[in-house]
C-alpha cells in the first residue's frame, strides 16, 4: 500500500494538480491559508482562545545578573531585538523575525528563521501570561520614546505576597524586572500600551489562580530558600517514588540540576521563565528528572492550558465516575501493558494514574477516545510529571503536536509515514532504491517510531531525551531522528532484503545506543561518545535542514491520497459491514450511496463552519479593535471528512433533505434556489463522489445544491428509516431504507411499503386523513413528472411537436396532454375508490358500507376494461412524450395540483363543495344522474361522522386498478431516486425554472444554457410565484382543486367528444389569476428561503380569513356530507358509474 | 526447530493474523513460536514481527508471522501488513459471536485485496472455555490476552463456523492457544496448503530471479547470501 501504490497516488495526485494545482489536494483553507491566529498559537505554543491583538518592534533588556554571570561581558545585560505581541491574556516576545500583525501578509507571518519555524517558543523570550505580571512601569528613555519596566511575579509566592516587609527583608530575593522599550510610531506604541493596560486590569483577577498553577512546578520548590526546603515538594511524577529510569550519576542529573537551579534564578521560572540561548542548549544536553515535567510542560505550552482550566482534570474525572465507555474497556486492556518493565507500572499506584489520566481524556475528546500507543505515551509522561499535567500534555499531544495520530482513522500517523518516506527518498536515495527493490515497506518499521514517540523502540532513557527536544522543537524532531537512524545505519540496512532483516538491524542497534559511537578510536574524548550523542548529532547537524516547513509542505502534498486511501478503506469495510438489506442494491449503488451520505454530512459541516467563520468575523469586526474577552477562538479543526475521524456519522433530518434532493427531483423545493450566483455546469456527481468541494464560499444553507422540499412525506420518510427513534440516520438505516425501496422488490412490496409509511400506529389502518396524505404524496412526488418505464407511449417527437404548436396556440396543455395529468387523474380517482372500498371505524355505518362494499369483490376483474378506457383515452389521444418538455408540463402541473392537494387536505373536503357551488352539469343524461346517485352513496364515506379507514389488501387493490399508479409503484417510485448517477444538472438545478418559463412563453421547454438563470429571473420568478401562491393561499388552492376535479371530470365525460375545447381555454383563463398575482410576490427573494409551512404564516394575511384559518388549525372541521361533492370525486365517479352499469 | 538433516527446499511465507481485538491472535502466535502462553509483555503497536519454521515432509516452511493490533481503529494500517501475504489467519472467539461477524468481514477484505489465491484460515480460537473442550482445561483465570472478557462456554457452534468456512473454501480450526491444542496444525495445515507454484515465485521483486527454488536448493544457495542468511536464521 505504501511503497508502489504510492507512486500511483503521486502520479494521480501529479496529473490532478496539472488540471488544477490546488483541485487536487483537500485542502481546508487553513492548510493553505494558516490563520495568523493560529501560527501565533503555534509559535508561543498558546492555546486556541488567544489571538494576536498588537505587536511592535521592541528591545529587550534583561539586567546583568549579579549573582553567577557576573562576567565582564555582560556587565550591561543582555539585550535581544525582536518583536512584542500581545493577546488577549499573554504577553510574549520573540527574537524570531516574524509578524502577526493584522495587516501583515500570512507569507511574512509563516517566514519563520528560528529553530523551531514557528512549531514552538523559538529564539529567544518570553511568553508571559499577563496575570504573571505584577507591574509595568513607565521609564524615560533618551533613546526611545517608549520603555517599559516590566516587574512579574517570579518567585513571589501568595503567603510572600501578603507580607511585603518580609519579602524585602529577604536578602537572597530578587525581583524579576526587564526592561522592553518599544520602537514604533509613538502612535503604535500608545496603541499596544494602551491594548497592555486594558490587558493587565482584565488579569488581575487570575494572578490567584496563576499561583496556584505555578505551585505544582517543580521549580518553584526547586528555588526556595534553603529554610523552606522541607515544606512537601510538589508532585514531580512516579519517579519521585519508584526512581527515575537510568543511573542518575550516568545522567549527570546533579549537575544538570545546577544548571537549571542557575538558568532558573536567573531568567525567571516556569510562567516568568525568560529563553535565552542557554535554555536551548540545556534542553539538547537532556533535562534533569525532576524539572523534565516542568519543561516538557512549558515547552508544549499544556501549561498554559492548565492555567486556563486548572480543575479540568478533576472535574472530568468526577463528571464521569463511574461511567462506562468503548474507551475504558480497551484502556483496560492495556494498563499492565504500558512500560511494564518500570516498577511505578507494577504497582497499583502508577496504574491507577495511568488509568485516569486516560479515562480521563477519553472523556474530554470523544472523537480520539482511546487509542493504542496513547497508554505508552502517558505512562511515560507519569514518571515525570503528575497526572494533571500529564493529562494536559497529553491534549497539547493530541490537538498540536501530533494532530491525527491517535484519531479513530489515525490519519496523522499515516500521513507522516508518507512524509517520511518522501523524505527518506530526498535525503536517501540509494537507501531509498533498496527499500523499493527489496519490497521492504518502511512504516512497518517506522510507524512505531512515531506513534509512540520513540518510547517503546529506545532504552527509556535515551527515548526521553527524544522528548526533551520534541517539546520544545515540535514534530520535525520525530522526522530527524528517524532519518538519522536510518542514515547511521545505511550500510547494514542495504544489505537487509525482506521485512524481518531490516526489522531485526534496528532492533539490534537502539539495543546499544548506550554503547560508544567510536570503540576504536584513540581519542577518549570521541570514545566517550555514545550511539545516543551520535544520533542527535546526526539528527539535528545533519538534518537540521528538516524543518517545521518541510514538514507541513509534504504534509499538505501526501494528505489527499493519504486521507483517499483510508476513505477508500473505510468505504469498503462500511459497505461489507452493511447488513443484509444491503445485499439489494449493486455494489455500485451501495458506493454512490455511501459516497453522498458522507457527502451530505461533510458538505454541512463545512458549510456550518463557513457560516460560524463569517459570524465571528462579523462579530469581531463590529466589536472593533477592543482587546476584552473575546468569544472561544476554537483552533480550525478541520470535521467530516470520513478520513479525518468520524466528527459525525449520523444524518439528522435537514441533512436527509439536503440528501434526498440529490437524489431525486420531486425533493427539490419548488422555491428558487436562494444564491443567484450558481453555476449549474458544476457537476454535483463529481464532488459527492470524491469529497470535493468546488466553490466552498457560499452562504446559503443549501451550498451549492438546490434547496430541498420539506414535504410531510420526507419527514415520514425519515421517521420510517430511523429505526432507532434517535432522529438520526446512519449509514446503514439509509441503506436499509433505501433497499426496501430501490431493492428490487415487486410492486407489492413497494406498495406495502407506501402504505406502512402512512400506517401511524402499526394497526394495519390508514384512516380518511391518511388516505389524503398519501395522495398529497402521490402528488408530490410526481409533480415534476413521472419517471420509469410508463406505458403508452407514442412517437415522442412527432406529438411533440404537436404539443408545441398547439400549446403555443392555446397557451394551455392540450386535452389531456400529460401523464401528468392522467396521474392527477388516477390520484383523485384514488381518493375517491379508498373512501368507497374503505371499512368503517365504527359499526353504525355498516350498513352504507357494505352496500358500496359490496361490488368490492369483482372491482378489479369487472373495472379493468373501463378504467383503462376511462383513465387512458385522455393520454392516448393527448401525448404522451417524456421527454423534457412534457416533463415541464408536468413539472407545472405537479406542483400546483400537488400543492392543492396538499393544502385540500388542510382545508379539509367539506370547504370544498361549499365554495364549488354546482356540479358539472354541463353533461347531463342517464350518466350523470347514476353519477350523482352513486356519488351520494360514496360520499357517505367521506362524512367525517364516520370515521373510516383502509387496510392493506384495500389499498393495494385501488393502486392496481389504475394502471398509472400501477406503474408508479412499480418503477416511477423506485427509479426516481437516482442513487449513482445523481440528477442532471438541468433537474437539479433549475427544474422549476425552466418548466415555468416554458409554458409562460409558450414554448417548449428550453433547458436555460447555463449562465442565463439569473437573465430569466424576473419571468421565471413570476411563473415560481405562481407555485408558491398556490401553495401558499388556501382559498386559491381550493379554488384550483375544485377547478382541477372539474375539468379531470369534465375531461373524462368529454372523451366521447374529442375536440370540443371550451374548457380548455376557461382553464386557461383560470390560470392567468394567478399567475398575475404572483408576480406581486416574485420580488420578495427572501421568503423562499422561509419554509413553506412559515411561508403560509405570512400569507396568511393575503389570503382568505377563513381559507387560512382553516390552514392553521390544527384538527380538521367537520367534513360536510353534502350533494355538491360530486366536482370533487366527479372523474373517479365516471368510471364508477360505469361499473355499477356493468352490474346492473 | 531448525532442520539439521539433509537439506529441504526451504521458502518463506509471509503470514499475517488478523482479528478482533482480544481474541488470541497475539497469544496463537506466541504458543507456535515459542511454545509459550503468557500475558503479553510487549504491546503491540502496529504489528508485532515474528518468525518460526515448519518443517513439512517435503520441505520446510519459514512463516514470516504479522500480528496486527487488533483495536479497530489500527484496521486502516492492516493493508500494509497484509499485502502480499500468502497465509492469513483470521482469529476470532468463539465464545464471542461478534468476534466472528469481524472475521468474516477481515475475509472479505482479503479475499478482495490481498494477493490473489492467498491462503486463508479461519480459527475459533479459547476452545478451552468451552465444555466440549478436547483438552479438557476448564478454568477460565490466568488466561491472559485472550480470557478477560468471555466468561463461561461457547456461543458459536462449530457448525455454523465450519459450514462459512467451507462456503468461502477456507481452511477452519478450532484452538486453544492457552492448552496448545490445535495451534501447531493450523500452521501445518497453512503450510501444506501453499501451492507449490506460489512457494517458487516468492513475494517481491528481490526474489523474482531466483528460478525453480523449490526444486534445487544448491542453486538457490548459489544465488545469494540473502537465501543462506535465511537458512540459517533460527527463529
Amino acid at each position: 500500500m505504501f511503497n508502489i501504490s504510492s507512486l500511483v497516488q503521486k502520479a494521480q495526485s501529479a496529473a490532478q494538480q496539472l488540471i488544477d494545482p490546488m483541485q487536487g489536494l483537500n485542502l481546508t483553507n487553513s492548510d493553505r491559508n494558516p490563520s495568523k491566529g493560529s501560527l501565533f498559537q503555534n509559535q508561543f505554543r498558546l492555546p486556541s482562545s488567544q489571538t494576536p491583538l498588537f505587536e511592535i518592534p521592541a528591545e529587550l533588556t534583561i539586567p546583568p545578573s549579579n549573582v553567577t554571570h557576573g562576567g565582564k561581558d555582560h556587565d550591561r545585560g543582555w539585550h535581544y531585538a525582536g518583536r512584542l505581541h500581545l493577546s488577549e491574556s499573554y504577553l510574549c516576545f520573540s527574537t524570531t523575525p516574524t509578524s502577526f500583525a493584522q495587516t501583515a501578509s500570512t507569507s511574512t507571518s509563516s517566514a519563520f528563521t528560528g529553530q523551531t519555524h514557528g512549531a514552538g517558543p523559538s529564539g529567544n523570550g518570553f511568553t508571559f501570561p499577563l496575570c504573571a505580571i505584577r507591574r509595568v512601569e513607565r521609564l524615560n528613555s533618551q533613546n526611545f520614546q517608549f520603555s517599559l519596566a516590566i516587574t512579574t511575579w517570579n518567585g513571589i509566592t501568595q503567603e510572600q505576597a501578603k507580607d511585603k516587609e518580609a519579602l524585602k527583608d529577604r536578602k537572597d530575593f530578587r525581583e524579576q524586572r526587564i526592561t522592553i522599550q518599544l520602537a514604533g510610531s509613538r502612535q503604535a506604541c500608545e496603541r499596544f500600551c494602551d491594548g497592555l493596560k486594558k490587558g493587565l486590569r482584565g488579569a488581575v483577577g487570575s494572578v490567584g489562580k496563576l499561583k496556584k498553577v505555578v505551585a505544582e512546578c517543580y521549580s518553584e520548590y526547586l528555588l526556595r530558600p534553603e529554610e523552606k526546603k522541607n515544606a512537601a515538594s510538589p508532585d514531580a511524577g512516579l519517579g519521585v517514588i519508584f526512581k527515575y529510569p537510568g543511573d542518575p550519576k550516568k545522567l549527570r542529573d546533579r549537575a544538570k540540576m545546577r544548571l537549571w537551579a542557575e538558568y532558573l534564578r536567573d531568567n525567571g521560572r516556569n510562567a516568568t521563565i525568560i529563553r535565552q540561548p542557554t535554555f536551548h542548549k540545556l534542553i539538547r544536553v537532556g533535562l534533569p528528572n525532576r524539572l523534565r515535567g516542568e519543561m516538557w510542560e512549558l515547552t508544549s505550552g499544556s501549561l498554559y492550558l492548565r492555567l486556563e482550566t486548572p480543575t479540568l482534570y478533576i472535574d472530568t474525572l468526577d463528571k464521569f465516575s463511574g461511567r462506562e465507555s468503548l474507551a475504558i474497556d480497551e484502556i483496560e486492556k492495556d494498563l499492565n501493558r504500558s512500560l511494564p518493565e518500570y516498577p511505578g507500572f507494577q504497582s497499583e499506584e502508577g496504574i491507577n494514574r495511568l488509568r485516569r489520566v486516560l479515562t480521563a481524556y477519553s472523556w474530554i475528546n470523544p472523537d480520539v477516545g482511546y487509542c493504542q500507543a496513547m497508554n505508552i505515551v502517558v505512562a511515560a509522561l507519569l514518571i515525570y510529571m503528575s497526572e494533571t499535567q500529564a493529562f494536559f500534555l497529553l491534549s497539547a499531544l493530541c490537538d498540536r503536536l501530533v494532530p491525527g495520530y491517535y484519531s479513530s482513522t489515525m490519519y496523522g500517523t499515516l500521513l507522516d509515514q508518507k512524509v517520511f518516506e518522501s523524505l527518506v527518498e530526498k535525503t536517501m536515495p540509494i537507501l531509498w532504491e533498496h527499500l523499493v527493490k527489496s519490497d521492504v515497506q518502511l512504516s512497518v518499521v517506522s510507524l512505531p517510531w512515531f506513534l509512540s514517540l520513540y518510547i517503546n523502540s529506545m532504552p527509556l532513557v535515551f527515548a526521553f531525551r527524544v522528548l526533551d527536544v520534541f517539546f520544545v522543537e515540535g514534530p520535525k524532531v520525530l522526522f530527524q531522528v528517524g532519518l538519522a537512524i536510518l542514515r547511521i545505519n545505511g550500510e547494514e540496512l542495504l544489505d537487509a532484503a525482506d521485512d524481518g532483516a531490516f526489522i531485526s538491524v534496528l532492533k539490534s542497534y537502539f539495543s546499544r545506543l548506550d554503547e560508544s559511537a567510536h570503540p576504536k578510536s584513540e581519542n577518549p574524548k570521541l570514545r566517550a561518545i555514545n550511539r545516543f550523542q551520535e544520533l542527535m548529532v546526526v539528527a539535528f547537524k545533519e538534518f537540521s535542514a528538516i524543518t517545521h516547513g518541510t514538514i507541513q509542505d509534504l504534509r499538505l502534498k501526501n494528505k489527499d491520497a493519504v486521507l483517499n486511501n483510508i476513505e477508500n478503506f473505510a468505504k469498503r469495510t462500511a459497505i461489507r459491514n452493511l447488513g443484509p438489506d444491503s445485499k439489494l442494491l449493486s455494489p455500485d449503488e451501495l458506493g454512490a450511496l455511501y459516497d453522498r451520505f458522507y457527502g451530505v454530512l461533510y458538505e454541512r459541516q463545512q458549510r456550518d463552519h463557513i457560516i460560524q467563520e463569517e459570524q465571528r468575523r462579523r462579530a469581531k469586526a463590529s466589536k472593533t479593535r477592543a482587546s476584552e474577552a473575546f468569544p472561544e477562538h476554537r483552533d480550525h479543526v478541520e470535521k467530516g471528512r470520513v478520513g479525518l475521524g468520524p466528527s459525525t456519522s449520523l444524518m439528522d433530518y435537514d441533512a436527509f433533505r439536503e440528501f434526498l434532493a440529490g437524489v431525486s427531483k420531486w425533493a427539490i423545493s419548488d422555491a428558487p434556489p436562494a444564491s443567484p450566483r450558481r453555476d449549474p455546469s458544476s457537476d454535483r456527481n463529481a464532488y459527492f463522489g470524491s469529497f470535493r468541494r468546488s466553490d466552498p464560499v457560499s452562504l446559503s444553507p443549501w451550498g451549492t445544491g438546490p434547496e430541498p422540499a420539506n414535504h410531510e412525506f420526507m419527514q415520514r420518510l425519515f421517521r420510517k428509516w430511523d429505526v432507532t427513534n434517535s432522529s438520526s440516520l446512519t449509514l446503514q438505516n439509509v441503506v436499509t431504507g433505501l433497499a426496501q425501496i430501490k431493492g428490487g422488490r415487486d410492486i407489492m412490496g413497494t406498495i406495502t411499503y407506501f402504505f406502512e409509511l402512512y400506517d401511524d400506529d402499526c394497526d394495519g389502518k390508514v384512516d380518511r386523513e391518511g388516505i389524503l396524505r398519501v395522495s398529497e404524496a402521490l402528488l408530490f412526488l410526481s409533480r415534476r413528472g413521472l419517471e420509469g418505464v410508463l406505458s403508452t407511449s407514442d412517437s415522442n417527437t412527432m406529438l411533440n411537436g404537436a404539443s408545441e404548436a398547439d400549446s403555443a396556440a392555446t397557451s394551455s396543455p392540450p386535452i389531456g396532454g400529460t401523464v401528468n395529468e392522467r396521474f392527477l387523474g388516477s390520484v383523485s380517482a384514488f381518493i375517491r375508490r379508498c373512501f368507497e372500498y374503505a371499512d368503517p371505524d365504527r359499526p353504525g355505518n355498516q350498513d352504507e358500507v357494505a352496500q358500496t362494499k359490496s361490488p368490492g369483490a369483482p372491482f378489479i376483474s369487472q373495472e379493468d376494461t373501463p378504467i383503462d378506457e376511462s383513465a387512458f383515452t385522455i393520454g392516448d389521444d393527448g401525448d404522451d412524450e417524456e421527454d423534457e418538455e412534457e416533463d415541464d408540463l408536468l413539472a407545472f402541473d405537479g406542483p400546483s395540483t400537488k400543492s392543492n392537494i396538499t393544502e385540500k387536505k388542510k382545508l379539509d373536503l367539506g370547504s370544498i363543495p361549499a365554495a364549488l357551488g354546482k356540479p358539472p352539469v354541463e353533461d347531463v343524461g342517464k350518466r350523470a344522474v347514476s353519477s350523482k346517485a352513486q356519488s351520494e352513496k360514496a360520499n357517505v364515506a367521506l362524512d367525517p361522522s364516520n370515521p373510516l379507514h383502509i387496510t392493506l389488501p384495500t389499498f393495494r387493490m385501488v393502486v392496481l386498478a389504475d394502471e398509472l399508479l400501477e406503474q408508479f409503484f412499480e418503477s416511477s417510485f423506485p427509479t426516481s431516486l437516482h442513487i449513482i448517477d445523481g440528477l442532471p444538472n438541468t433537474v437539479s438545478q433549475s427544474s422549476s425554472l425552466t418548466t415555468f418559463s416554458s409554458l409562460n412563453f409558450n414554448r417548449p421547454a428550453v433547458i436555460p444554457p447555463p449562465g442565463t438563470q439569473p437573465g430569466l429571473a424576473g419571468a421565471g420568478r413570476g411563473l415560481r410565484g405562481v407555485l408558491d401562491n398556490i401553495v401558499t393561499d388556501a382559498s386559491r388552492v381550493a379554488a384550483e382543486v375544485r377547478r382541477r376535479m372539474e375539468e379531470a371530470q369534465r375531461e373524462l365525460e368529454k372523451n366521447a367528444l374529442p375536440g370540443q375545447r371550451d374548457e380548455d381555454d376557461e382553464d386557461d383563463e383560470d390560470l392567468q389569476g394567478p399567475v398575475k398575482s404572483s408576480n406581486a410576490y416574485s420580488g420578495d427573494a427572501e421568503r423562499r428561503s422561509v419554509r413553506s409551512s412559515d411561508r403560509d404564516l405570512l400569507d396568511g394575511a393575503d389570503a382568505d380569513a377563513g381559507a387560512s384559518k382553516e390552514i392553521h388549525s390544527a384538527t380538521h372541521p367537520p367534513i360536510d356530507a353534502d350533494d355538491e361533492q360530486p366536482g370533487q370525486i366527479g372523474a373517479a365517479n365516471n368510471s364508477m358509474q360505469r361499473i355499477v352499469e356493468f352490474e346492473s | 526447530m531448525a532442520d539439521s538433516n539433509a537439506p529441504k527446499p526451504s521458502s518463506s511465507v509471509k503470514l499475517v493474523l488478523l482479528g478482533e481485538a482480544a481474541v488470541g491472535k497475539s497469544s496463537l502466535v506466541l504458543r507456535f513460536v515459542n511454545n509459550d502462553f503468557q500475558e503479553n509483555k510487549e504491546p503491540t503497536i502496529g504489528a508485532a514481527f515474528l518468525t518460526q519454521k515448519c518443517n513439512l515432509p517435503s520441505r520446510t516452511i519459514k512463516f514470516e508471522i504479522w500480528d496486527t493490533a487488533g483495536q479497530e481503529r489500527f484496521a486502516s494500517l492492516a493493508p500494509m501488513y497484509y499485502r502480499n501475504a500468502q497465509a492469513a489467519l483470521v482469529v476470532y472467539d468463539l465464545t464471542k459471536p461478534t468476534s466472528l461477524v469481524k472475521a468474516k468481514h477481515w475475509v472479505a477484505e482479503l479475499q478482495r485485496q490481498a494477493s490473489p489465491g492467498i491462503v486463508i484460515a479461519l480459527v475459533g480460537n479459547k476452545l478451552d472455555l468451552t465444555n466440549d473442550s478436547e483438552s479438557g482445561q476448564g478454568d477460565n483465570d490466568g488466561d491472559g490476552a485472550e480470557g478477560e472478557d468471555s466468561g463461561d462456554a461457547r456461543k458459536v457452534s462449530t457448525e455454523e463456523a465450519k459450514s462459512y468456512a467451507e462456503e468461502e473454501s477456507l481452511l477452519f480450526f478450532e484452538t486453544s492457544a492457552k492448552t496448545g491444542y490445535n495451534v501447531t496444525d493450523v500452521f501445518t495445515a497453512i503450510a501444506n496448503a501453499i501451492p507449490e507454484t506460489s512457494l517458487k515465485s516468492t513475494r517481491g521483486p528481490g526474489a523474482s530471479n531466483v528460478v525453480s527454488r523449490g526444486g534445487d536448493e544448491q542453486r538457490v544457495n548459489l544465488n545469494g547470501p540473502r537465501e543462506a542468511a535465511k537458512e540459517g536464521c533460527a527463529c
